[in-house]
């Protein structure tokens, strides 16, 4: 049986035209490869 | 595929042949991006829109640089109407690659067309007007906003689920099915779609389960389908027909039909047409009516035009007919013609100038015309009289009176200032016997001409006239009249 009120809990409002610039910068744009490449960073630091 | 640390080309080693960089990690990581890419690929390819992105979005989880699966994952939310969301990948995307980027083309051909700019920002303003109306309880209008949104922008997929949601929530499990159609038909395969699906298909076969028992619990009614409402109309029976009163009842039921008839239907009718067929003459009353008045108002225009042609009439025959202005001036003209080409012919133009009349010059003639013809009159008017008296006296002399008396006027026209010529006109009348029209000519010698002898003369003739009423006999009279004749 579908709970009218959970469900509504998953809609949330859509971003307007005037708020892309705003959630463009706020995007984590972190991908595993800079995670790799800090990764080796640090473990070469510390070899260091 | 580039080394991470000097952006050298790789080759198939498991280390950089530049900088000599451990790579075996970093090739598998961009190898997940790439299958991620692929899966995500062939699920847009069939129509798995979630299914897609959450591929799309580990794709680029393990690379952020992929740019085709950045810009298809834009795509992927164009198409289920997240337009905002896709914008952000493709300025990210034309962010990493600025050149030869298709992002660049998705980016122009909305920022193009400023009409589908502003619907799309509308629709997603109404839906979350609509979002909003669901947290404050306002369901109904929140499926009126949707219903907006959904038919201005059918791929909006959020907003046919909520719609689909409403409907749910108020048990409307058709309406329902039929938003999760369209649903199916932008992303086969989402979860919520699916979900919301079989919950529908659940409470939809409970209720056809539930008609056909209590179709089955009463067999003496038949349930039908009209659009959304379900008809229950009741079986004939065949013991209806077949009751003892049935007959009796069919008989009292056409009788009391007929007398309805009879007794409401029939005189409202013959009231219906009465009053439609008077209203029908007072119609044609009106109409005629109106032409009565219309035939009278022709009548009367005929009759003024009428008048006014023969006013025009007159006026046309006092110019052009008998003694008209036209003929008056022709005999002038012709008149001064004759005059002009033989000088010496007075009686020509002393019969032309006799037949004006002198009425018409004083009163009528234009200025033009009195000049011309008093300048005729000065040249040969006294020549004529004098013409004319001559022989006016002579004829008299022979006892020819009616000639006498004619020239005698012609004279008197010609010249008015001579009492001489009236005196004898007046005589000639007098011998002829016509002794009032000699009174009277003598009676205007004594007013015009008082100082003159011959108004003295006229005075002794009308005197003697008086005397003598009647004439004892015609020698009498002739030797009277003769002695009053004076001649130059």
């Amino acid at each position: 049986m579908i709970n009218f009120e959970e469900e509504l809990k998953k809609f949330h409002p859509s971003l307007e035209i005037d708020q892309a610039e705003e959630a463009i910068y706020n995007q984590d744009l972190t991908d595993m490869a800079d995670l790799l490449v800090n990764i080796i960073r640090e473990s070469q630091e510390e070899e260091q | 595929m580039r080394c991470y640390q000097c952006g050298a080309e790789l080759s198939e080693k498991d280390f950089c042949t530049n900088c000599g960089a451990d790579v075996v990690i970093y090739k598998k990581i961009m190898h997940m991006s790439n299958r991620f890419y692929n899966e995500g690929l062939a699920k847009a390819n069939v129509r798995d829109l979630s299914g897609a992105i959450v591929n799309l979005r580990e794709a680029l989880k393990f690379n952020k640089n992929h740019i085709e699966a950045r810009n298809l994952l834009g795509l992927v939310y164009f198409e289920m109407g997240e337009t905002v969301a896709a914008l952000s990948e493709w300025v990210i995307s034309k962010n990493i690659r600025p050149q030869k980027n298709i992002a660049d083309d998705y980016i122009n051909d909305i920022q193009s067309n400023p009409a589908q700019q502003e619907m799309l920002d509308q629709t997603t303003r109404k839906y979350n007007q609509a979002l909003a109306y669901c947290n404050q309880d306002s369901n109904d209008l929140a499926v009126i906003q949707l219903k907006k949104v959904v038919s201005t922008y059918p791929r909006f997929l959020k907003a046919q689920q909520l719609l689909a949601l409403l409907y749910i929530q108020s048990e409307e499990w058709e309406k329902a099915r039929r938003v999760l159609n369209r649903c199916l038909r932008i992303d086969v395969n989402n979860t919520m779609t699916l979900r919301y699906i079989k919950e529908v298909d659940r409470m939809l076969e409970g209720d056809e389960a539930a008609a056909k028992k209590k179709k089955s619990a009463n067999p003496n009614s038949y349930t039908y389908q009209s659009g959304n409402e379900t008809i229950i109309q009741p079986r004939p029976t065949r013991e209806a027909f077949l009751g003892p009163n049935t007959l009796l009842n069919i008989v009292i039921g056409i009788v009391i039909g007929i007398a309805v008839c009879m007794f409401l239907i029939v005189p409202a009718r013959v009231q219906s047409a009465k009053s439609d067929l008077n209203d029908e003459l007072k119609q044609i009353s009106e109409n005629a009516d109106q032409k009565t008045a219309q035939i009278t108002e022709l009548e009367q225009q005929v009759s003024t035009l009428q008048d006014q042609n023969d006013k025009m009439n007159d006026q046309l025959n006092s110019y052009y007919g008998e003694g008209g202005a036209l003929q008056t001036v022709d005999a002038l003209l012709s008149t001064v013609t004759l005059y002009i080409e033989d000088k010496q012919d007075l009686t020509a133009v002393s019969d032309g100038l006799y037949a004006i009349d002198k009425d018409y010059v004083e009163n009528e003639a234009t200025d033009s015309y009195k000049e011309l013809y008093h300048a005729i009159m000065d040249q040969v008017g006294s020549d004529i009289a004098t013409q004319c008296f001559d022989t006016g006296v002579s004829l008299k002399n022979q006892g020819d009176y009616t000639s006498a008396i004619d020239k005698l006027e012609k004279a008197w026209y010609f010249d008015n200032t001579d009492p001489e010529i009236l005196y004898n006109l007046a005589a000639v009348y007098q011998s002829a016997g016509n002794m009032d029209k000699a009174n009277e000519l003598y009676n205007e010698l004594v007013s015009s001409f008082p100082d003159s002898e011959f108004a003295t003369m006229a005075e002794r003739n009308i005197a003697n006239a008086n005397t003598v009423s009647v004439p004892q006999s015609g020698e009498d009279e002739e030797t009277n009249t003769e002695d009053n004749v004076v001649s130059d």
